[in-house]
């Protein structure tokens, strides 16, 4: 067992004999590029020219006093392209290039790290090849033909569920036979090591700029901080710099679909155990005999049976609280951000906004927390107003 | 503990012959089929992979990924499979089964419970394409009671260095993956494919086989003097898928290519 690939008993490499010199090429390229001041230079330019960072830490001043607490907003959502996504996106992409890869793949759900992952390689003058389940290319064509658009081929994915697991199988079967010339960039903070902590390294700039943001004003540490999550990677962004500040909750909100006692939720820390997809062991929503089940979220970004290695670890030694919350739930508040604040959020990070204002509750006016508000609903308008059709808000 | 994967690469040395695996999805179209299909290579075959049907099998192209698909609709599962195991040796098969299968299927079993079965059911063998060496040990440590059931180490073109620590204690045969990837890939066989081939085998003390993109013996004629023995498996499920998974099938295939690996 090769120990620092591992958050306690998750995490891992479990993938083909054929991929292990591979990862291992990456593991030694991504130490070194790390602790190279000129690539964390090179990377740190583009996420200030290129992304637009800092991104805003905001005081949502009518929420906060409804809800008697301060809310604070990591504000992702304007990020270039629209949320988190780009962060890691463009940490791998400078990695690859520096190891000599001419080519990157990419998995994608909703199309947002698809269309992260073609923006950097139009950057880059790389290219792109993204796979993507059949069922999500026909729910999401705004993103596939952005994708198109910026130059990448879009690769359906006819298997199995013909989800984000099945484009996942696919891009991890193509990476198998390409691995020489093509760099993988995963999206979410899964996979095998090194893939968790690069994202989470890829990520971190999130906590980092929004505890030093929050310094600023309050002049000492958030109460909570908290953030949606689907494999995780926004949640361990936001986790990232204060995982070792005891004083600040950590809570990750998970999609609970139409009910975490129902079929249809992708709750894998609530109602998973753990296993081993994709590269790693972790929590996973699976049957019986192992094989793992679809999960379901009304949010395309959540809708994942399995979490990142480092979550499950955070769980399971309590340091950080996974919490459930609804389709209807993740709606009501999005409607709420969107009519009280201006700001019209992902359907993802809506979940985080709904049990802020649950927690919110329990908290005083002098206390804060911070909400990881991870992208724009911008690609969501479809999904919102079939939603609000069938309920009736808007007419 | 006697083996029976052990005691038939041992005769095969013997008798100088090679050996001649093939790979069968379990419950493809349904049990009684694949109970058919593995009686009917008995004597020709030296070993058969039963393919345990999993979800999300990453390391299988397109045919292996729609059987298991197909058999998992058909209620196919890791339990059936040892059923089906647990059957034929009650019927009288000898012949060495080993199980080819993803890690979260065994996981999710419990690993302890899962080599007690393999043991009880008649298990010979496992091949985990998702369990490389850096991960076997808990797997290892449970096998290690005994050799009934014995786990067998992949190398593929690009292990290089890895080879020696993989081959080390390996048990059983070597499989030996001929191309970079997945199964079921058109036969490309190169200079580089037979360096390989000959540094695994200056390396291996056990029998080194190779699989991945074999149709025929005359297909491995160009390694026929550093390997051991050939393993089919897209090939094999797209032959008994057109006839219908007909046991005659499986058996005048056997026989042939049994027949001409050794003529090579």
């Amino acid at each position: 067992m090769n120990s620092k690939a591992y958050y306690g008993e998750y995490g891992g490499q479990y993938v083909s004999e054929s991929l292990m010199n591979t990862l291992d090429e990456i593991d030694k390229a991504f130490e070194e590029a790390i602790r190279d001041p000129e690539f964390m230079a090179q990377y740190h330019y583009y996420l200030k020219q290129y992304v637009g960072r800092e991104t805003p830490l905001y005081l949502a001043e009518r929420l906060s006093e409804k809800y008697g607490t301060k809310i604070y907003l990591k504000r992702e959502d304007l990020n270039h392209t629209g949320a988190h996504k780009i962060n890691n996106v463009l940490g791998q992409i400078l990695l690859a290039k520096r190891m000599g890869k001419t080519k990157i793949i990419a998995e994608t759900g909703a199309g947002q790290h698809g269309v992260a992952a073609a923006t950097g390689a139009a950057l880059f003058n790389m290219e792109c090849t993204v796979y993507m389940g059949k069922e999500d290319v026909a729910r999401q064509a705004l993103n596939v033909m952005r994708m198109e658009m910026l130059g990448a081929k879009v690769v359906a994915v006819e298997s199995g569920s013909n989800t984000l697991k099945d484009a996942t199988n696919e891009a991890i079967r193509t990476w198998a036979k390409t691995a020489e010339d093509t760099f993988y960039i995963i999206g979410s903070a899964v996979g095998p090591h090194p893939y968790p902590k690069m994202v989470k390294e890829f990520q971190a700039v999130i906590s980092r700029e929004a505890k030093k943001q929050h310094f600023e004003v309050e002049g000492r540490l958030p109460d909570v901080v908290m953030a949606c999550i689907g494999g995780g990677s926004n949640c361990i962004g936001m986790f990232a710099d204060f995982i070792d500040e005891p004083s600040v909750q950590l809570i990750g909100v998970e999609a609970a679909g139409k009910g975490v006692d129902t079929d249809e939720h992708a709750a894998s820390m609530a109602k998973g155990r753990p296993g081993v997809l994709h590269g790693s062991r972790s929590y996973l929503l699976q049957d019986e005999d192992g094989n793992i089940q679809l999960a379901h979220s009304i949010s395309a970004g959540l809708d994942y049976p399995g979490v990142g290695p480092e979550h499950a670890y955070l769980h399971d030694t309590g340091r950080a609280q996974y919490v459930p919350i609804t389709d209807v739930e993740a709606m009501d508040a999005l409607m709420e951000l969107t009519r009280m604040e201006g700001i019209i959020p992902a359907i993802e990070s809506a979940h985080a906004m709904a049990y802020a204002f649950k927690k919110a509750k329990e908290m005083t006016p002098d206390q804060s927390m911070i909400v990881c508000l991870s992208g724009r609903g911008d690609k969501d308008v479809n999904t919102i107003s079939n939603y609000l059709a069938g309920k009736g808000y808007l007419n | 503990m006697a083996n029976r994967i052990i005691d038939r690469m041992d005769a095969l040395k013997a008798a100088n012959e090679k050996a001649f695996i093939t790979y069968i999805t379990a419950g493809l179209p349904d049990m009684e089929h694949t109970a058919q299909i593995v009686k009917a290579q008995e004597g020709l075959t030296d070993v058969i992979e039963l393919g345990i049907p999993f979800s999300d099998p990453t390391a299988d192209g397109p045919v292996i990924q729609q059987a298991s698909y197909e058999a998992i609709l058909g209620g196919a599962s890791l339990k059936k499979s040892f059923a089906l195991v647990e059957k034929l040796r009650a019927d009288g098969v000898k012949m060495p089964l080993v199980f080819m299968m993803y890690y979260n299927t065994i996981t999710s079993y419990g690993i302890e419970a899962f080599v007690k079965e393999c043991n009880r059911a008649g298990v010979d063998g496992l091949i985990v394409p998702d369990l490389p060496f850096e991960e076997q040990e808990d797997l290892n440590n449970a096998l290690a009671a005994n050799d009934a059931t014995i786990l067998i180490q992949l190398v593929s073109p690009v292990s290089k260095d890895r080879i020696p620590m993989i081959l080390e204690n390996a048990k059983g045969f070597v499989y030996c993956v001929s191309s970079m990837g997945v199964t079921g890939q058109a036969a490309d066989f190169h200079k580089e494919v037979l360096n390989y081939l000959s540094y695994v085998k200056e390396n291996s003390k056990i029998p080194v086989m190779m699989g991945f993109g074999i149709r025929t013996a005359k297909d491995i004629e160009p390694m026929a003097n550093i390997i051991d023995g050939a393993i089919v498996g897209t090939h094999f499920i797209n032959l008994m898928r057109e006839n219908d998974f007909k046991a005659e099938t499986a058996k005048e295939y056997a026989s042939t290519f049994k027949s001409d690996i050794n003529k090579l």
